[in-house]
Order: C-alpha cells, then sequence, then structure tokens
C-alpha cells in the first residue's frame, strides 16, 4: 500500500505549492490540481520543449506535476466557487498560497471548508504567514534565498564578491518538503481523532532555519562569518576544499582527518604518483602531530592538491572512498545519468510523453522506497484535462451545464 | 518514583524512536519529531560522545583520546551541550550504549522490541556488523519504521561510500548550478543537504510512520541523500532529455539572474555599507512583470528608460541585462538596504536585502513578529534563544520548549524503567562497559 493511497488532495495552482502535491500524488494520493482557466502559473516558467512556449510543454511543469489531475476552474467567478468548494468538502487535504484573506470571499476558507468537512487538514502555503508587517510582500524564490539567509553564507572567497543563490525553486523545495511533512503527520494524527486542522506553513519562516549553524552561532556567539568559495561560511578564510584533478574536473574534498592506517595509505598514493614530499617522513604518523598541523599547517592541504593534479576526477573519487574519505566529484546534473549506481537503485523512472513522442525518465522526489510508493508513474496533466471528468463523476454535474460553463469560461 | 521524562503532548505521544544519528543530516531527520511528543532516544558509544557535543573538535586516530582529553581539561566547560547539539537534539532523550558488545546488541535488541523506529545515519553496512541489519529488526519488531540516511544509499555500487553535505551537493549537481559564470562554483556555504536532506529523510520516517499505523506494517527506508539533491533539479534532467540542453555548457549558472523564468533585471546589487566581517552589502531585486519595471524606473527616477528600446520590453531587457544591471547599481550602490526595500517593496517590486544571521535575529521584523526564536531553559547552560520549528498547526500544536539531553541523561529511565534492569544490573553493565 502506497503512503498517501485513498488520499484525495486538493491545491490551488501556485508556484510555491506544486512540489508538495507532487510529493503526495508520486505516494499514492489522488491530487487535483484547480488551475485558472489560462492555465497554473507554473505552466509559463520555461524551458518549453523545443523552447516552443505551450502551456502543456513547460518542463518545469511537467516536473513539479507529475501524477496530478488538472481541473481547470475559475474560483472568482460564479459558479466555479461552488465547484471547488464541493470538490474541497470531498477532499483530505487543502493546499492554498494566496495571500491571507483572500478565499474567504469565495467560500474556500478554512472556518468555511472545515465547518463542513471537520476532518479537512488545510495548508495555507505562503511567503511570510498569515501575519506580520512583510505579508504584503513581493517575492520569489531568490528573494526567499535572500532575505532566509542561504545567500547571506554562499558565495566566493572575496568580500566584494556579491552573494549567490542556488539556480531552481530551493526555497519553494525546501519549505516544501517541511510542509508535506506537517501533513503526512496531521494524516497520522486524524488516524485516531478522525478530525482535521488548519496548517500555517511560511517559506520564510523555514528557510530561515535552514543555514545549519549560522543562527544558532549568532545566538550564542555572535560570532558572523564569511562566504567562501564552495564550502561553509565560516570566521577566517580557509584553503579551497574543490581541487583540480588531471581531466580538468574538480573534485570536493574533506581535508583526512584520517586514523594512522589511511594516512599510511594515502601517502602510499602520494608516493605512487611521486608527490609525497615530506609527508612520507616518519613524525606525521602521530596522531597529535598531524591533527595539529591540520588545524595549523598547510603541508597536508598542499599534498592533496599534489595528488590530485595527477590523477583522474574519478580516480580521486573512488580512491579517496576507499580510503574512508567523503570526497566527490562536481557533476553537472546531467552527469549522473550514466552512473551505474543509480540505476542499480532503480532511481530514473520512465514517463510516457506524448506531447513529445518519447519516454523520458524522471528522477524519484525524494526518497527511492516501492513500499511507501515514492514513484513518478504518470505525467503531468494538461491544462483542463480532467475538468469535465471531475465535474461530471466527483460532482454530477450534467454534460449540458459543463458545456455552458466552458462558453462563459469558467472552466475549461 | 518514575525517571520517565517530561515530554509534550502531542500526536507522536508514544511513538518511540531509537536516534543513532550523529552530525547533522541524521540529527534533523528525528529532531522533526520532538516537537509533537515522539520519545526519541539518542544513542551514543560510552567510548565516544556525539561529536557535536564538542564544537566539531577534530576527531583523529584515537578519538576517545581527543574528545575525553576536551572534556576532562581544567579550562573546559562543565557542560556537553553546544549550540549545534542543542538545535540538533532538542526534545531527545540520550543515553550512552556500546553495541558493538554482547550485551549492549541484546539491549538494543530489546529496545527496538519496544519501539516503533529506528533512525542512523552511518555508511553502509554497519548495522549489519552489529548483528542488526533489516532482517534481524524486523524479525524483532515486524512493525518498526527503519530509516538509513546515507549519502548515496545503502543499496548499489557505491552503498559503503561516505558523504556529507558538500560532497552529495556536489555530486548531485547542486554545487555545480550555483555560481557565477566561468568561475568555480560558488556552491552552498553551509550544508544544504545536511539540513534540507535531513528534512526529506524526516519525511521519510513519518511517511513509515504514517503506512505503519494505517497496515500495521514496518517498512524499510533505504534513504539516499544525493538522490533527494537530485529531485532539487528535477527540470534539468528534464531539459537535457528534451532539448538535448546540458547544464554544462558555457554562461551557466547565471550568477543570481533568472534563465527560467526568462526575466530581467532578477539579480543582486551593491548598497552601502559592509558587514562587521567587512563583506560589501547587497540587495536581490527582481521585476516579474512590466507593471514591476515601470515602478522601478519612476524609484529611481529614471522615466528616460521608459523609452528606451534596449528596455521596452521584457526580451529586450534580458538581451540588455549587463548595462541593465549597471544602470539599477548606480542608483543602490549609495543607499542603505533595508531603505531600498522598503521603498521598492511599497511600489510592488520584489526587492529584499541579502541577510545574514545577525539580520535575522536582531533586524528582521517578520521573524521576530512571528516568534521565530523562543527562549529554552537548560539545567547546565541556563536560558537561551533557539531557532523555533516553523510549522503551525491549529489543533496540535508543535511544541517549541525541548531541549537537548545532557550527556547520559536518561539511562536510568530508558535502562531502568523501560528495560527492566535493576540498580545492581545497571552498575554491572557501567563496569563492563556496555553502557
Amino acid at each position: 500500500m502506497q503512503v498517501f493511497e485513498g488520499f484525495t488532495v486538493v491545491e490551488l495552482a501556485d508556484r510555491r505549492n506544486q512540489f508538495i502535491g507532487k510529493l503526495m500524488a508520486e505516494s499514492g494520493a489522488r491530487v487535483i490540481q484547480i488551475e485558472p482557466v489560462e492555465g497554473a502559473p507554473g505552466r509559463w516558467i520555461g524551458p518549453f520543449a523545443d523552447d516552443q512556449p505551450d502551456p502543456n510543454k513547460c518542463l518545469d511543469y511537467w516536473w513539479y506535476n507529475t501524477g496530478k489531475e488538472s481541473a481547470a476552474i475559475d474560483y472568482t467567478r460564479k459558479p466555479g466557487a461552488d465547484f471547488v468548494r464541493e470538490i474541497a468538502l470531498k477532499a483530505d487535504v487543502f493546499i492554498e498560497s494566496t495571500r491571507p484573506g483572500t478565499l474567504a470571499q469565495y467560500g474556500l476558507d478554512y472556518a468555511t471548508l472545515s465547518a463542513a468537512n471537520p476532518a479537512l487538514i488545510y495548508l495555507s502555503f505562503t511567503d511570510f504567514g498569515q501575519d506580520g508587517p512583510w505579508v504584503d510582500f513581493e517575492m520569489n524564490d531568490y528573494a526567499h534565498l535572500a532575505l532566509g539567509g542561504p545567500m547571506g553564507s554562499s558565495g566566493y572567497s572575496d568580500p566584494h564578491e556579491t552573494p549567490i543563490g542556488g539556480q531552481r525553486n530551493h526555497a519553494y523545495n525546501m519549505s516544501s518538503v517541511m510542509a508535506t511533512h506537517t501533513i503526512t503527520g496531521a494524516l497520522f494524527e486524524r488516524l485516531s481523532s478522525g478530525l482535521g486542522q488548519y496548517i500555517d506553513v511560511a517559506i520564510h519562516d523555514v528557510v530561515g532555519i535552514s543555514t545549519e549553524a549560522a543562527v544558532p552561532y549568532w545566538l550564542w556567539y555572535n560570532q558572523a562569518a564569511l562566504r567562501q568559495t564552495g564550502q561553509h561560511a565560516a570566521v577566517k578564510y580557509r584553503p579551497t576544499t574543490q581541487i583540480l584533478c588531471s581531466d580538468g574536473k574538480l573534485v570536493q574534498v574533506t581535508m583526512p582527518q584520517l586514523p594512522l592506517n589511511g594516512w599510511v595509505q594515502l601517502v602510499k598514493w602520494m608516493e605512487e604518483v611521486g608527490v609525497a614530499g615530506e609527508l612520507s617522513d616518519e613524525k606525521w604518523r602521530d596522531d597529535f602531530y598531524r591533527a595539529d598541523r591540520l588545524r595549523n599547517g598547510d603541508e597536508i592541504h598542499e599534498g592533496i592538491i599534489r595528488l590530485l593534479s595527477k590523477v583522474t576526477s574519478e580516480e580521486a573519487f573512488h580512491r579517496g572512498q576507499a580510503l574512508g574519505m567523503a570526497w566527490a566529484v562536481i557533476r553537472a546534473a546531467e552527469e549522473n545519468m550514466n552512473l551505474d549506481h543509480y540505476k542499480q537503485r532503480d532511481y530514473w523512472q520512465p514517463i510516457e510523453q506524448p506531447e513529445i513522442g518519447k519516454t523520458i525518465l524522471y528522477p524519484r522526489a525524494l526518497l527511492t522506497n516501492d513500499e511507501l510508493g515514492t514513484r513518478p508513474t504518470r505525467r503531468a496533466p494538461h491544462l483542463g484535462e480532467h475538468t469535465a471528468p471531475i465535474l461530471k463523476n466527483d460532482l454530477g454535474v450534467e454534460d449540458a451545464v459543463i458545456e455552458a460553463m466552458t462558453k462563459t469560461g469558467v472552466v475549461r | 518514583m518514575t525517571s520517565k521524562p517530561q515530554l509534550p503532548q502531542g500526536f507522536l505521544t508514544g511513538v518511540r524512536i531509537i536516534d543513532f544519528s550523529w552530525k547533522t543530516v541524521g540529527p534533523w531527520a528525528t529532531r522533526m519529531l520532538t516537537p509533537y511528543g515522539a520519545e526519541v532516544i539518542h544513542v551514543e558509544p560510552p567510548h565516544r560522545p556525539d561529536d557535536h557535543r564538542f564544537e566539531f573538535r577534530p576527531v583523529y586516530g584515537d578519538a576517545a583520546k581527543n574528545q575525553i582529553a576536551f572534556r576532562d581539561a581544567p579550562d573546559s566547560p562543565a557542560y556537553y551541550t553546544t549550540p549545534n547539539f542543542s538545535h540538533l537534539h532538542a526534545g531527545k532523550l540520550a543515553i550512552n550504549l556500546n553495541t558493538r558488545h554482547p550485551e549492549g546488541k541484546e539491549l538494543m535488541e530489546q529496545l527496538v522490541k519496544v519501539s516503533d523506529g529506528l533512525s542512523e545515519n552511518f555508511s553502509g553496512g554497519v548495522l549489519d556488523s552489529w548483528g542488526l541489519g533489516w532482517d534481524r529488526l524486523k524479525e524483532l519488531n515486524p512493525k518498526l519504521v527503519y530509516l538509513s540516511l546515507s549519502g548515496y544509499g545503502h543499496k548499489g555500487e557505491w552503498g559503503s561510500y561516505r558523504s556529507y553535505g558538500p560532497s552529495a551537493q556536489a555530486s548531485s549537481g547542486l554545487t555545480f548550478s550555483s555560481g557565477l559564470p566561468d568561475k568555480n562554483p560558488a556552491g552552498w556555504g553551509y550544508s544544504y543537504m545536511d539540513v534540507t536532506g535531513g528534512w526529506c529523510g524526516g519525511l521519510g520516517m513519518m511517511m513509515g510512520l504514517l503506512r505503519m499505523k494505517r497496515t500495521g506494517e514496518g517498512v524499510y527506508v533505504d534513504y539516499a541523500v544525493t538522490e533527494a539533491a537530485m529531485a532539487m533539479l528535477g527540470p534539468f534532467f528534464l531539459d537535457y532529455q528534451v532539448n538535448n540542453r546540458p547544464t554544462r555548457r558555457p554562461g551557466f549558472p547565471p550568477g543570481n539572474r533568472s534563465i527560467w523564468p526568462e526575466v530581467a533585471p532578477h539579480n543582486t546589487y551593491r548598497c552601502a555599507g559592509i558587514d562587521r566581517q567587512g563583506q560589501d552589502w547587497f540587495v536581490f531585486i527582481a521585476c516579474e512583470t512590466q507593471e514591476q519595471w515601470e515602478s522601478l524606473v519612476e524609484v529611481m527616477g529614471k522615466p528616460e528608460l521608459l523609452g528606451d528600446p534596449r528596455f521596452i520590453t521584457m526580451q529586450a531587457r534580458r538581451e540588455n541585462q549587463d548595462v541593465l544591471d549597471d544602470i539599477i547599481s548606480t542608483w543602490t550602490a549609495p543607499r542603505r538596504r533595508y531603505e531600498i526595500m522598503t521603498v521598492l517593496q511599497q511600489a510592488g517590486i520584489i526587492a529584499v536585502p541579502i541577510q545574514n544571521a545577525e539580520d535575522r535575529v536582531e533586524y528582521d521584523e517578520q521573524l521576530r513578529h512571528r516568534e521565530m526564536y523562543p527562549v529554552i531553559a537548560h539545567p547546565e547552560v541556563g536560558e537561551f534563544e533557539m531557532e523555533r520549528y516553523p510549522p503551525r498547526l491549529s489543533r496540535t500544536p508543535a511544541d517549541n520548549t525541548g531541549r537537548a539531553p545532557i550527556l547520559k541523561e536518561h539511562e536510568e529511565y530508558v535502562f531502568g524503567e523501560l528495560l527492566g534492569i535493576d540498580s545492581v544490573g545497571m552498575s554491572r553493565l557501567r563496569e563492563g562497559g556496555v553502557i
């Protein structure tokens, strides 16, 4: 049994919340995305197949909406709001990302829906939550990485260079993971109580606690950090951990906090390629001497740079791992698709895309586990693909009414 | 008198998790359960307490020697609780247990029988080496939810490989896709994939508990952090397959500019002042609509830009981003960052300062309003502020009063009350180095 099998989720389409529905759809939930008749905002992000803008060919939308059904209904017009309310009253989970106070006028607020469906779990997933001085700010994903801290810690070892945020929707993604965790917990609780509840998740709150030790260290020690190229921000600049290999690729290294046996093997490797230098000296076999120099000297770091300049990135990765060091090749995302390891784990899942006449591979998000589900099996819906079946089969709306509503643009 | 700790009442009250986590990714996964009342028992080896209790003191060779030396040094603090440990283990219980000792293993098996979940982030094969792999765990407790968190997952040819946040980020493509064009990747200045990666594992545990409650069946979740990391980059894999467009291409990553959606301006801009480390202040500004662009031009007092063919459409602004960014930088350079935020937000434009930790604690009015730094009481270090667990639930709220445990704090409860070992037995176990 997939973990969310039997549950119905209704989401009001929004760029911010679409990952939550995807995570639930891939683990068995029926997820109905309520879209505006002109299409969800996520359909217009790009990239598009063949770079031709088309709401049914947006790859960003494909990714975030696998397994969902699309009902294009304008809930700001009568009887669109009534349709959506009826769908929500049959649902287990309702997800929305509108500005606080928007939905009451359409009877889609928590008070209205929960009065008729007390088992409903209702998530408001917004930039700043339901209240506060910044609640009406205009934001996007990068703005959250800036305001919430990730960019403040990330960038280059140069005090005048810009902070950097990662490409794609990281603030939305990380907040969606926590929101899905919360919904899962609320479903767990509901199995006992039979009751739903209201959940308020603010993206800024979540991103704000995501930067590991940065805030705790400020709270305890008033300690401020310097951004550093490719590694943790820290009080002082530290030697680079991105080391160039003989094939021109970078390897992310950790400095070898090795027990004696591992150290001996590392030096042997350096000797094989003729770069051990003074590290072959007996004195380096003393744990405490080595620990001291690792903190206060650069001999080991320089030795690693010499070593990796003589070997390929793949050799550095595998042999480093054999020595117990968590080194990794800095790969471009797509370079993972040919690695046997992930194929052995059944990570890539084929999905047929009739829009382009071929089957492509999707990563599993976020877990690889067939018992829970966590497997994309169906492509994202086309705009309004399920509007008529949902109105007809779920709500009992007659064909003539659907046709009339389609003509007036209330549904599509 | 019971030695049972007072835990908050929540929907996970009565759920017991054995927590073999260390570093960051593992602790986060189980720390997400304590605000809801779960009893999370953090297990540390007697010879090597959790290294986050020691402020990242390096562990070389004989780890015990270093850590115990630090702990016992005359000028060392009396407590074993640090910012990181306090944050990552809030609300948990703590015991010491030598699982490699035959009697330790026996105690462990007893604990498994009375628990609902087990979580660990060791390298692949460690639990198997204790004789406590999934087959044995399942035999002991068919309802157990077992979450292993590792860089590459236990299954597969890299199952024994090691990883931590930055290497998972490097391996997945996260590092590569964060930076300025024609420079080394900037990557992430903290362990994104230890924190968010831990949350993903935590979701796996919560999903496992829900499924267990629905079906009565346990489950083994072999969670690979690099796989979650790749899922954060999903559209890149699609673009590569559909449009034959790899991310390893000239001009990528584009710094803080946006490739999709196709909008400009979308960047960071230097403004007045420096932080206490001497780093320049920056603001982030983006105009995703024509209206926002027109408002920006008005606020900057540059109406001539409206008719300038280089900026007249979104497409034109994208093609002329270099000069556009120069114009905006010239405007932001002498201005203060929060002042820029205020004036541009009032005009409906996306504009925020790049905030560091100090900013978020001291100057962020929104986080203050949301009471994001509640005060926690700790018997050894007194009161301190801690980051709040963010979700707000109306009927079963998350508790934010839990503190991290003192070393071995709950030995009496776990071994005495839970497993029924009397004081003579406990003394013998201590003397034998089992606990």
